[in-house]
């Protein structure tokens, strides 16, 4: 019974991994912890605590060999989840079954002691995973290898600094070869080359049959590297299937959350704002590669010299997509006063599905003051023909050669 | 319950691993390393030794090698407060990895008691050096070393287990037990022999000082290393039904312990 995934080769068994059936975790929210007994016996009778549901009649089952994605807004009971499958936690009710050994990425380098040379701490740490001496005898190598310490590996953990001490954890719990590996948010520390490779691992991993659970903030992170996202909110499972729909369905359930902002010492106001379509007409929609007039309407009640006009595109995480200013294009403005239209002509807008949200701002040449700032009060939507993924659209032509390989210019 | 015994046994190269940190981590950095392990019980025995051997003249108790007859309890008696002491914190002070991993949380105390045993086990090798040094034979009741041995781990580890899951909940446990651990200490025939009590005290009030399990283990501790020849055999006071109370309570506490343990692990994560 094996089920064919869409995309790449990899096959999904339906053995589950891990089972989660009608599990619920409370915790109890005391109002102030009584932790010495005298304060135990005093408060005897005052039930001081209130019962919060970090995770509400649960069932899951995660598949051998899949990856599958938390996501969740702060509090949805991610961390709950994957806590409770490591046995960190027992539920209140139901149960958790798993089948194979499982290895957490709950925090990386938890329990190295400062005092013990990187090269110990492998053991120590392999060993609080559940891993056998022998078993890290012969991965050892490897583990050194990919947390590029070299020389250092021999020298105190406590003299190493941050990165090293995450690259040092990740490589052990990476290396050390679980059946399931639990991940949470620790992708988001080392730098971008470190976070790669930690990606192409993670790939091998899944083209080798592991099992894998990742939490994260990052839908996006999560939709390119899972067959499934588990949405969760509020303690339950809001959506549980196709990376691309649950992701969407995220966003847009999310956007309400970012909020515009408007400041700046106001000599320049901005005091409106126009997104125009092709055929001239005010537009909160556009298909990709559709071209876009951004209009500024400008009040300067006293002439002020040499202002600075911009805007900037971004994406529902707040990231920026795109921006400019007359500054960066050379435009200059010697001085406004009164009223005054500023445009932005934008030949084709690039951005893939998705809102996106607008910030235009008037600020002197050096930047240090604002006269008006306008964060993401506008948000326009980008509709796409749905043949590419990412967040921008690229001219690309896809020509298939059978029969014969070929070779770059210049090459043998 | 047998499950839980087969999950520690899996890890049993945690529990060995964590033992072995904490032995190389406590002398780290200092430069007379394991020597330590030595000068302290030796500079706590020139103190009571002076204090009573000399000043007090406990002598005359009929306790002769008066050092070795206290070097006899007072390691043991070390290796009990040493061992709870650590192993009580050993929970609440792992709070990272608590929180972060899972394992068998017993390896925790375990490991500590692993760690004071190791320490246990080179002082006693000093001590019995200087016995043998100073002439002092070594009497075949030395054979019972390992199997007294096993019983007082058994002890701690039964006492250390149930106090480390309590002191999750109740931070008090740690500072009671510091203060409970000075009186035992008085109330345990260490620096003084048993006969002082025997002697001295009404018959119900000995009958309770001898419900003490570490009386009994401390009793025979002096019996195995200390009473030789030499040294007046008549003052190793037995008890035989004192001692098999010791062995059940002992074992009693072990399951109680590791009962409480296994019961109340499951929310240290969130307590702590």
């Amino acid at each position: 019974m094996m089920e064919k995934k869409e995309i790449g080769t990899r096959e999904i068994s339906t053995v589950p991994a891990i089972e989660l059936e009608g599990v619920s975790k409370s915790f109890r929210l005391y109002h102030d912890v009584n932790y010495s007994l005298k304060e135990k016996v005093i408060n005897w009778r005052k039930r001081g605590y209130e019962t919060f549901w970090a995770l509400r009649d649960i069932d899951l089952t995660v598949y051998r060999g899949e990856t599958l994605s938390v996501i969740g807004p702060n509090g949805s009971g991610k961390s709950t989840m994957l806590r409770l499958m490591t046995r960190i936690m027992r539920p209140n009710q139901g149960h958790i079954k798993v089948n194979g050994s499982i290895a957490a990425l709950l925090e990386l380098g938890a329990g190295f002691h400062p005092d013990l040379t990187g090269r110990e701490n492998i053991y120590l740490n392999a060993s609080i995973l559940g891993f056998k001496k022998a078993e890290v005898d012969e991965i050892i190598g490897e583990i050194i290898a990919f947390s590029e310490l070299g020389p250092f590996i021999d020298n105190q953990v406590k003299n190493y600094s941050s990165g090293m001490y995450v690259r040092l954890g990740f490589s052990v719990a990476i290396n050390v070869n679980p059946d399931i590996l639990l991940i949470d948010e620790v992708l988001a520390v080392g730098d971008e080359a470190f976070q790669a490779k930690c990606l192409d691992r993670i790939s091998r991993l899944q083209q080798a049959g592991k099992t894998i659970v990742l939490v994260t903030h990052n839908a996006d992170m999560a939709a390119s590297v899972s067959d499934r996202i588990l949405w969760l909110e509020k303690g339950g499972i809001k959506m549980l299937g196709d990376p691309v729909e649950v992701t969407e369905a995220y966003h847009q359930a999310m956007q309400v959350q970012l909020e515009g902002s408007e400041f700046g010492t106001r000599d320049i106001v901005i005091e409106s704002v126009e997104l125009l379509n092709s055929r001239g007409e005010q537009a909160l929609e556009y298909r990709t590669g559709e071209p876009m007039l951004l209009r500024l309407h400008y009040r300067a009640a006293r002439p002020v010299e040499d202002p600075i006009f911009g805007f900037g595109f971004y994406n529902q995480m707040g990231f920026m997509v795109y921006g400019t200013n007359t500054r960066l294009r050379g435009v200059n403005i010697p001085e406004v006063k009164g009223e005054g239209t500023v445009e932005f002509r934008l030949e084709s807008l690039n951005m893939l599905d998705g809102i996106y949200y607008l910030s235009v701002a008037a600020h002197t040449r050096d930047g240090l003051t604002n006269y008006h700032w306008l964060d993401k009060m506008y948000s326009f939507e980008m509709v796409s023909a749905g043949k590419e993924s990412g967040y921008l659209t690229m001219d690309c032509d896809i020509i298939h050669h059978p029969g014969r390989a070929l070779t770059s210019r210049g090459g043998t | 319950m047998k499950e839980k015994l087969s999950n520690l046994f899996a890890y049993r190269e945690l529990l060995t691993g964590l033992t072995r940190k904490e032995i190389k981590v406590k002398y780290k950095n200092s430069f007379l390393g394991f020597l330590w392990s030595m000068i302290n019980p030796l500079m706590m025995l020139v103190v009571f030794y002076v204090a009573f051997g000399v000043i007090f003249r406990l002598r005359g108790e009929g306790v002769n090698y008066y050092a070795f007859f206290l070097m006899a309890g007072i390691l043991p008696w070390n290796l009990l407060s040493t061992a709870l002491i650590s192993s009580i914190g050993s929970v609440v002070n792992n709070a990272d990895l608590v929180k972060k991993v899972y394992f068998p949380r017993e390896v925790l105390p375990l490991s500590y008691l692993g760690s004071a045993a190791f320490h246990f086990l080179l002082q006693e090798l000093v001590l019995i050096v200087f016995m043998l040094a100073f002439r002092v034979p070594l009497t075949p009741w030395i054979l019972a070393f390992p199997l007294l041995m096993l019983l007082q781990l058994v002890f701690v580890a039964g006492l250390s287990l149930l106090l480390s899951a309590v002191n999750v909940f109740f931070r008090d446990v740690m500072h009671f037990t510091e203060i409970f651990l000075l009186a035992w200490f008085w109330m345990t025939p260490i620096i003084y022999p048993v006969s002082m009590i025997q002697n001295n005290l009404p018959a119900w009030a000995v009958r309770i000082y001898m419900l003490n399990p570490m009386a009994h283990i401390i009793l025979m501790w002096q019996r195995i290393v200390y009473n030789s020849p030499v040294n007046a055999p008549g003052n190793a006071y037995f008890s035989l039904e004192g001692f098999i109370g010791t062995v059940i309570f002992s074992i009693c506490l072990l399951l109680l312990g590791y009962y409480a343990f296994c019961r109340w692990e499951g929310r240290f994560a969130e307590f702590i």
